[in-house]
């Protein structure tokens, strides 16, 4: 049975630097996962993810435990990812953020595309290389901070409870920001499956 | 009835579609939402849409890391760390863990080493050296105790045996430790010999246990 990241955490701080590959083991990928939806940029999503662990290492004296250790883990990661974002100026075209109370952009006329494509649990065998790429490009037209949100929630299946711990916002906030997030993603998404489609006559292998 | 896109209804749930996909609702709004789906098919077909776009999301990413070989990553990381110091003491306590958690097998084989060391090797170790330098040949080192008995008469030398029981030595025995006594005394100071062959003394505290005259 693995060993639980708190107790792992108590020997890090001992000076067991064992412990530490552990976690960084652990969650690097997911953390990488995240970096890279964040920065859609590989080798800067890399660097990021070292800079992540370090930092976390760093301070861990500071780290109280009365979050989980993942939660701050990717707090860490996202405020790092967001400095990135910011350090780039907008320069390669970020989006502004959303107003929450906008109205909502429903696709209409796409009802059903995505669902009916690819399944309700698409699967890597099912899913083109194209395709994956095109997920990052749309996560590009989604605001930062709707963006970690949507990713946290994605990847790591985080609850909406732990989203407003990581991200110190409140939970109707996490609500919100899901759903504008998913919105955009879904009718980016659709709009190139339909384009594929008129191309190739299908949207998976 | 099927409500058409659109439907004013569908604009208080379509925003509840979100986190009904992902059980956050609560079982009163889940129930209303699920009641709603079952009329509405376009509110089924987005609840669709939601659970394909997280799916895409979460493979998609997932797919991109696996092209990622993260061989030597921990390294990397590691190297750029200073290690916490502890106190000693905590030090001490955390490497002995470490030999418990990590290096279990080695541990075992060193306790099973030990124990045959102490099991086999110090015995043997002890009854070579006792027939090394017994000299009365008792198998255990003797409490030797003189008693003059007269100047006419033969010195009675009482030893003790490895059960502590009091043995007077005769014959052949006598006569080794009698040499051995000619040999030393020539070597020895006299209070070297004193320490060596403690003479018998009524008033001597310092009597070794297990020597009853």
């Amino acid at each position: 049975l693995a060993t639980d990241d708190l107790t792992l955490v108590k020997r890090v701080r001992n000076g067991d630097q064992r412990a530490f590959k552990l976690l960084v083991e652990r969650y690097q990928r997911k953390i990488y996962a995240v970096a890279l939806g964040m920065l859609r940029d590989k080798e800067e999503a890399m660097d990021v993810s070292q800079e992540a662990f370090v930092k976390v290492y760093r301070y861990l004296d500071h780290f109280k435990g009365d979050s989980s250790f993942y939660t701050w883990l990717y707090r860490i990661t996202v405020n790092i990812c967001i400095d990135a974002i910011r350090r780039r100026g907008g320069g390669r075209g970020e989006t502004v953020e959303f107003d929450e109370t906008m109205p909502m952009d429903v696709a209409e006329a796409n009802i059903g595309a995505l669902g009916s494509r690819l399944g309700t649990n698409p699967q890597k065998a099912a899913l083109r290389k194209e395709l994956a790429g095109k997920i990052q490009e749309a996560l590009g037209e989604v605001p930062e901070k709707h963006r970690a949100i949507l990713l946290l929630r994605e990847i790591e299946g985080m609850s909406y409870e732990d989203l407003s711990r990581t991200l110190k916002i409140p939970k109707g906030t996490v609500m919100s920001r899901l759903f504008h997030a998913r919105t955009k993603v879904q009718k980016i998404l659709s709009e190139y499956l339909e384009l594929d489609e008129t191309k190739s006559g299908v949207g998976n292998e | 009835v099927t409500a058409m896109a659109g439907n004013a209804a569908c604009k208080t749930f379509i925003p509840m579609l979100s986190p009904f996909i992902d059980g956050e609702l609560s079982t009163k709004d889940r129930t209303i939402v699920e009641r709603h789906l079952a009329a509405c098919r376009d509110c089924t077909g987005r609840a669709a849409d939601l659970r394909a776009e997280a799916g895409l999301v979460r493979v998609g990413l997932d797919m991109a890391a696996d092209e990622v070989d993260f061989t030597g990553f921990s390294q990397k990381v590691l190297a750029q760390l200073t290690p916490y110091k502890p106190p000693l003491l905590e030090r001490l306590r955390v490497s002995l863990s470490e030999i418990f958690l990590y290096r279990r097998g080695t541990m075992v084989y060193a306790m099973v080493a030990t124990t045959l060391v102490l099991a086999v090797g110090v015995p043997l170790l002890s009854r070579l050296m006792a027939v090394g330098e017994h000299p009365a040949g008792l198998g255990h080192r003797p409490d030797l105790v003189s008693v003059d008995v007269g100047p006419d008469q033969n010195e009675v030398i009482f030893g003790t045996d490895e059960h502590g029981n009091v043995v007077v030595l005769m014959g052949e025995a006598r006569e080794r430790e009698l040499q051995r006594r000619r040999k030393d005394a020539g070597v020895y100071r006299e209070e070297d010999e004193e320490e060596n062959v403690r003479p018998a003394s009524p008033v001597n505290p310092e009597r070794p246990p297990g020597v009853e005259l």
